[in-house]
């Protein structure tokens, strides 16, 4: 790591101001940014350091909406009671992020804005389209646990498996800055084709706040799968988020999102418009995995991603229709 | 705020130092040492340089010097000098480093030391309430979670957390919490079991059964018990040499010897005490840092060193002019050129030794190198292909690398493929013809690293009197002897200290090219220098397993029986030999006609190093599911196969002790998996499927007669053992304290035991499941001699012959009328002088039927998804002998562990190198996937108390044999499962998936 100042600023205005500083970059719960500091893809010039900052640190759940502060931990998303019953899919995403230990360090703003695990952005010594290169390395190279869908100018995912849940349940996030704003988080997300340099939309001297999730309706039925090779400690091969309204048996309207499969947490709209209207049962949910996976591009070595995908988010499905935590 | 220091803190330079700004309102964490109000409008800037802060460390304030990019583990260990808290990965992964903020658990490593603030940090060292444990500190010991004892401080600060949290917290919730602290000795059944028993609960799911012989007599004169628990057991002649120790009775007339025995070293290791190689600080120490190669293949034109050289602090830089060391390149390939040709990435190029980590850091990115970069051949296939870049232009001789593994001298070599070794007797051909089946398979398993949780690392103080050096070693006297070798030193001037290491696998022998580099840069520096290499530089330059692929062919009579067995096998140790996997084809199953072809294949990737058992998991993963498939084609259950097949000679009985021991082990083990529930393969319905498989355990009985201790008694009555035989985890030294604490009637804490350090007599290393057998003899030798000195003053004492005496627990007495007898203090009161002593080898083997190898069985139960490829291990049975049972508490830990070991390469590991650049991509322990706690089934040990008469503790070894079977036993149980054969490792959901659309066609 090269050495760096540090500042921790007390209001968020002052952060605002500190992360202004040229070559300033902001300390969450350090989970991600320590890592490149380490690993010498990010050489800050100062640490604009979060964790004084006042009212980042509340889960509020009020008339069934949820409002979370950027500095809440995911080991706290996944223990909340009042947000365990609210909006359970975000606990239960929460709860199956990396270890108990980084779950505790780790803030809901830091997990949004980290940055993708791919084995070759994440070697100094690969200098990829996200570095400004020319390339992506995993185009030819190892591509086994790179995207299926939109990979071609870059194949990295976004590693966070609490977006999907955030998403599907219509989460917007609050951003503070030159000027505060709100965005929601599905377009928070940053396509390769917009900018290959970053993920998130995050502009300098900009901060992630908080989120809000709106009250989910009485007959919103959800699930969520992360799906693992390994149950300790494990980065997705996929993970599905899905929010179904229901009418009975038969769905009014489907959310949802998947994770690990593309560079930006990918909404399955070919999914959600075959189960709109649809009485939801193992074929329909066949073949809403099935239309999900029509336009999944995979590459050289990750095409057994594609088939878990179609398996995951049946199943998923089915146990959003069932009412089953996953 | 101001500086008032007038010393520099042990890990900061000057230069950032000064460098550090002043400024107005102090972070919460701060102390505002002028005073100075604060609340000013804008936040105050620390750094770059240092800054002075308080922390609540184990409810002390203490005030310490940081720079802002000090991360908490840094500051623990050495601002504090809180070393329990370790460093595993530096990345957050493994957990190693765990500690608690304000209750809640944390990692150190990924925590800068400013954002700790007004939390209250609580580490291994504050957990004890004085001199009393935390209950989990003790379950800990008593359930022995803990071998090596480098992941037990974090593991212990993850219990700790939930047992505040959860009084009595379930198996599940247990798993959870423990599932962010990676463990590579495989000790998570006894974390659970210890937090189970800690919480006031029954612990199950993860037993040791314990079956002993039922005879207490000493064998009659001049013979010695040989035999096997559930066995036959008869008394055999052996010539004893007069000035031997006698034979033990059986295990059940011994005191100490045979019984679970917590070891002694546990509470070191579970309070944080225990120094391992990278705890070691000695004043003046320098921090070293090596410079590696990008390339895989590549001329080093330039090094240029001035910009290092005159970086403040830096001591002293090295260039590698030759290599040396145990990764050592045949000379004959350096001729041209000034440096080394680079082979692979993460090669060594050049070295730092500087005043802090941080400066040597920024030095070696201050080398300059300019490479030539050549086409490089970084993969078994592409290597093997005619046209591929030759890892060596001439034909090398190397050895294998220390320890283990290895290939035969001067074979031929033909572009990058090395031999083959053949071994052929009989007509495999004709045999094979003549068979009524003939079934092949290919095999292919892959790279696996042997990821110890403590990096290679080393201390080296080069003096003129003396070179000393701290490793972390499995063998201590392996060191010293590279070192004295590429040093020109002579042995009796390097010492080598291995005080506790954080496991090995094979990987920790010799020098090594990181050792002589630290021993150089430690020479010119004159001064200590430290070199822990990271978790890159561990996966990538000091070892692995090497990959194979092999063709295997059994044939077969119509019953099935062995007609002949013919591998072809290839595999890659990258820029050394080893890649062999003969040995199982060669003598588990005996046939007609045996032909191995073994290859070694170069490539341009980082050296293989021995890994347990190396060679037998892998041979064993092909031959044992071909003879699962040979089991169905003759229409036979696949145990009573193996029992036909496992004999010393075809068509034979069994009776080589091991193959004894697996005919018991198989009926034993098949009970307690359900073996007669067993259903056809791919039967169940439903896409989730359960199966059960078989595996066979084998592994020499490696005598290693560099075994020699000194056992000291003083007249107090204190004891006192010594040898450079080093603990790796295994429980050694508490294996030591038994035999010497059975012969002298003592308890095993009596015993003062000191080893790994090369000022003692020699001792074997810990590797090749050999250092049992080979030192306890020795132990009991020396402690006769030591005997036959006190009872010849005890003798004189109470008028007794000293042959008449006898050691009973507490006291000396004759055999013959027990009222003469003295207590012990006070028998040993009666010695001459204030110490009795001496110094013995180890005794060769007596004269007998030989016992050459280890034998055990394995069986596994499965789940498997066939719609996503995951594979869950839901319980491996292990039925195994090793000898005599010493310390069966400290065996099932070592067969958990190899267990655990052998489903992590089966399911999860797998170095993944850039095939263009050979660089390895997933060099941490997130992407490389280790099991983890929530991937460990049940497991059930049954341990067979064994003889063999060989020696006078018929100890054997165990940490092989308990890691060969289980990828086999696992594939075939896939196989139950699905119904079609996976014959690639690692079987990844990909394998899987793959392996399922491809049906059964081979």
């Amino acid at each position: 790591m090269k050495n760096f100042e540090w500042v921790q600023p007390e209001t968020v205005a002052d952060a605002v101001a500190a992360l202004g500083h040229p070559g300033a970059m902001a300390l969450a719960g350090g989970v991600d940014l320590l890592d490149r500091l380490k690993e010498r893809l990010d050489s800050p010039s100062r640490l604009v350091s979060l964790r004084k900052l006042p009212n980042l640190s509340e889960i509020k759940v009020a008339g069934g909406v949820a409002t979370i502060g950027a500095n809440v931990t995911l080991a706290r998303l996944a223990a909340d009671p009042a947000l365990q019953k609210s909006h359970r899919i975000i606990s239960d995403a929460a709860g199956h992020a990396a270890t108990p230990q980084l779950r505790a360090m780790a803030t809901i703003g830091g997990n949004l804005a980290q940055r993708p695990r791919c084995w070759y952005f994440r070697s100094e010594e690969f200098v990829c389209r996200k570095k400004g290169g020319a390339e992506c390395f995993a185009q030819e190279g190892d591509n086994s646990m790179h995207a299926v869908f939109d990979n071609k100018l870059c194949a990295a995912t976004h590693p966070s498996t609490v977006v999907t849940a955030l998403i599907a349940l219509g989460a917007r996030v609050t951003i503070a800055g030159a000027k505060a704003r709100e965005v929601e988080l599905a377009s928070f997300f940053v396509k390769p084709e917009t900018d290959v340099r970053r993920e998130v939309d995050l502009a300098s001297g900009e901060l992630i706040t908080g989120l809000s999730v709106p009250a989910s309706a009485a007959n919103l039925r959800t699930a969520y799968t992360k799906q693992v090779a390994k149950q300790s400690f494990d980065w997705p091969l996929v993970d599905v988020a899905v929010a179904l309204v229901m009418d009975g048996q038969t769905c009014r309207q489907a959310t949802i999102v998947l994770g690990a499969v593309a560079p930006t947490p990918r909404r399955a709209v070919e999914a959600e418009r075959v189960l709109a209207g649809a009485t939801v049962d193992v074929l329909a949910a066949g073949r809403a995995a099935r239309a999900a996976i029509a336009s999944a591009s995979p590459l050289a070595h990750n095409d057994h991603k594609v088939q878990i995908l179609e398996t995951v988010l049946a199943r998923t499905i089915m146990n959003a229709a069932a009412g089953r935590a996953s | 705020m101001s500086h008032d220091d007038d010393e520099l803190p042990s890990g900061l330079s000057r230069r950032a130092f000064i460098g550090g700004t002043t400024g107005g309102a102090a972070a919460v964490s701060l102390i505002t040492l002028s005073g100075k109000a604060r609340g000013a409008t804008s936040p105050r800037v620390s750094g770059p340089g240092a800054v002075r802060i308080s922390m609540t460390v184990n409810g002390a304030p203490r005030t310490l010097k940081v720079e802002p990019r000090t991360t908490l583990v840094r500051a623990l260990r050495d601002e504090l000098g809180l070393r329990g808290t370790k460093v595993g990965c530096d990345r957050g992964a493994c957990g190693a480093c765990t500690v608690h903020l304000d209750g809640e658990t944390a990692l150190a490593c990924t925590t800068l030391a400013l954002e700790v603030g007004d939390r209250k940090v609580t580490t291994i060292e504050g957990l004890a309430k004085g001199t009393t444990l935390h209950p989990i500190q003790q379950a800990f010991i008593e359930q022995d979670a803990m071998q090596c004892g480098f992941c037990t401080p974090g593991m212990v600060m993850s219990c700790a957390a939930l047992l505040a949290k959860d009084a009595k917290p379930d198996r599940a919730t247990i798993r959870n919490a423990v599932a962010g602290n990676l463990c590579r000795c495989g000790t998570y059944p006894k974390v659970f079991t210890a937090m189970m028993t800690a919480s006031g609960q029954p612990a199950k799911g993860w037993t040791l059964e314990t079956r002993t012989t039922g005879n207490p007599a000493a064998p009659p004169p001049g013979s010695a018990w040989v035999g096997i628990a559930g066995g036959a057991v008869t008394a055999q002649l052996r010539t004893i040499p007069e000035t031997e120790a006698k034979p033990w009775p059986m295990n059940p007339g011994l005191n100490v010897v045979g019984k679970s025995t917590s070891r002694l070293d546990g509470r070191a290791k579970v309070t944080g005490e225990a120094q391992y190689t990278s705890d070691v600080a000695l004043p003046g120490m320098l921090h070293a840092r090596r410079v590696v190669s990008p390339h895989a293949h590549a001329i080093v034109k330039r090094v240029d060193t001035r910009k290092a050289e005159k970086l403040a602090g830096v001591k002293a830089v090295f260039v590698v002019k030759k290599q040396e060391g145990a990764t050592l390149v045949d000379p004959s390939t350096e001729k041209n050129g000034t440096f080394p040709r680079i082979r692979y990435a993460g090669q060594c190029v050049a070295a730092v030794a500087a005043t802090t980590p941080e400066i040597a850091d920024d030095a070696a990115r201050l080398i300059e190198v300019d490479y030539e970069v050549l086409p490089a051949a970084t993969s078994l296939d592409a290597a093997m292909a005619s046209s591929a870049p030759l890892v060596y232009p001439v034909r090398v001789n190397l050895g294998g690398s220390a320890g283990g593994g290895g290939a035969a001298k001067d074979l031929a070599q033909q572009g990058n493929l090395r031999g083959p070794t053949q071994l052929s007797e009989g007509d495999v051909d004709a045999e094979l013809a003549a068979s009524a089946h003939k079934i092949t398979g290919t095999f292919r398993t892959q790279v696996q690293t042997h990821s110890p949780m403590e990096t290679h690392g080393i201390v080296a103080d080069w003096k003129p009197a003396e070179l000393t050096v701290y490793m972390s070693t499995q063998g201590t006297s392996t060191v010293r002897d590279d070192l004295a070798t590429v040093f020109d030193l002579p042995k009796s001037k390097v010492r080598v200290v291995c005080d506790f290491m954080g496991g090995g696998f094979g990987a920790k022998f010799g020098g090594g090219h990181f050792g002589v580099v630290a021993a150089e840069l430690s020479r010119r520096a004159k001064a200590p220098v430290r070199l822990v290499l990271d978790r890159r530089e561990q996966h990538t330059a000091v070892g692995n397993r090497p990959s194979t692929l092999q063709q295997l062919t059994l044939g077969a009579t119509r019953e099935g029986d062995l007609n002949a067995v013919d591998l072809v096998s290839h595999g890659t140790s990258g820029i050394s030999t080893g890649a062999g996997v003969g040995w199982a084809a060669q003598r588990l199953f005996p046939a007609n006609a045996v032909r191995t072809r073994q290859y070694d294949v170069f490539t341009h990737a980082g050296p293989g190093a021995a890994f347990r058992a190396p060679g037998m998991p892998q041979g064993v993963f092909a031959l044992d599911q071909l003879v699962d498939e040979l089991a169905e084609r003759v229409g036979m259950d696949s145990l009573d196969l193996r029992d036909r097949l496992d004999v010393d000679e075809r068509d034979g009985a069994p009776t080589a002790p091991e193959r004894i021991a697996r005919k018991l082990e198989r009926r034993i083990g098949a009970d307690r998996i359900g073996w007669k529930s067993r259903h056809a393969p791919g039967a169940e319905k439903g896409p989730i499927k359960t199966g059960i498989g078989v595996a066979t355990s084998s592994w020499r009985r490696i005598v290693d007669m560099d075994s020699a201790c000194e056992v000291r008694l003083a007249r107090d009555g204190s004891i006192q053992l010594r040898s450079s035989v080093m603990d790796i985890g295994t429980g050694t030294r508490t294996a030591l304290a038994m035999v010497l604490a059975e012969d002298f009637g003592l308890r095993p804490e009596d015993i003062h035991v000191q080893i790994g350090d090369t000022r003692w007599p020699i001792g074997p290393s810990s590797g090749g499941s050999k250092t049992l057998v080979g030192i306890t003899p020795a132990v009991r030798q020396a402690a006769h001699e030591v005997r036959i000195k006190l009872f010849a003053a005890v003798g004189k004492k109470l008028g007794v012959e000293p042959k008449d005496l006898r050691i009973v627990p507490g006291r000396v007495e004759s055999s013959v009328d027990p009222s003469k007898a003295l207590a012990w203090k006070q028998a040993c009161a009666t010695i001459p002088t204030d110490e009795l002593a001496a110094i013995a080898s180890r005794p060769a083997d007596w004269q007998g039927p030989k016992a050459d190898g280890y034998g055990g069985v394995q069986f596994a139960s499965v789940q498997v998804d066939t719609e996503t490829g995951v594979i869950r291990v839901l319980k491996v049975v292990a039925v195994q002998e090793c000898g005599r049972l010493i310390n069966p508490l400290a065996v099932q830990s070592q067969i958990n562990g190899g267990i655990i070991h052998g489903i992590s390469w089966a399911l999860f590991e797998d170095r993944h190198l850039d095939h263009k650049t050979g660089r390895m991509l997933n060099a941490n322990l997130d992407q490389y996937k280790v099991l983890g706690a929530k991937d460990t089934p049940f497991i059930d040990v049954i341990l067979l108390d064994q003889y063999v008469g060989l020696t006078n503790t018929d100890a054997h070894g165990i940490g092989e044999p308990a890691n060969v079977a289980t990828a086999a036993a696992l594939a075939n149980a896939v196989y139950n499962a699905i119904g079609v054969r996976i014959r690639e490792l690692p079987m990844t959901p990909r394998t899987v998936l793959a392996a399922l659309k491809k049906g059964n066609r081979s």
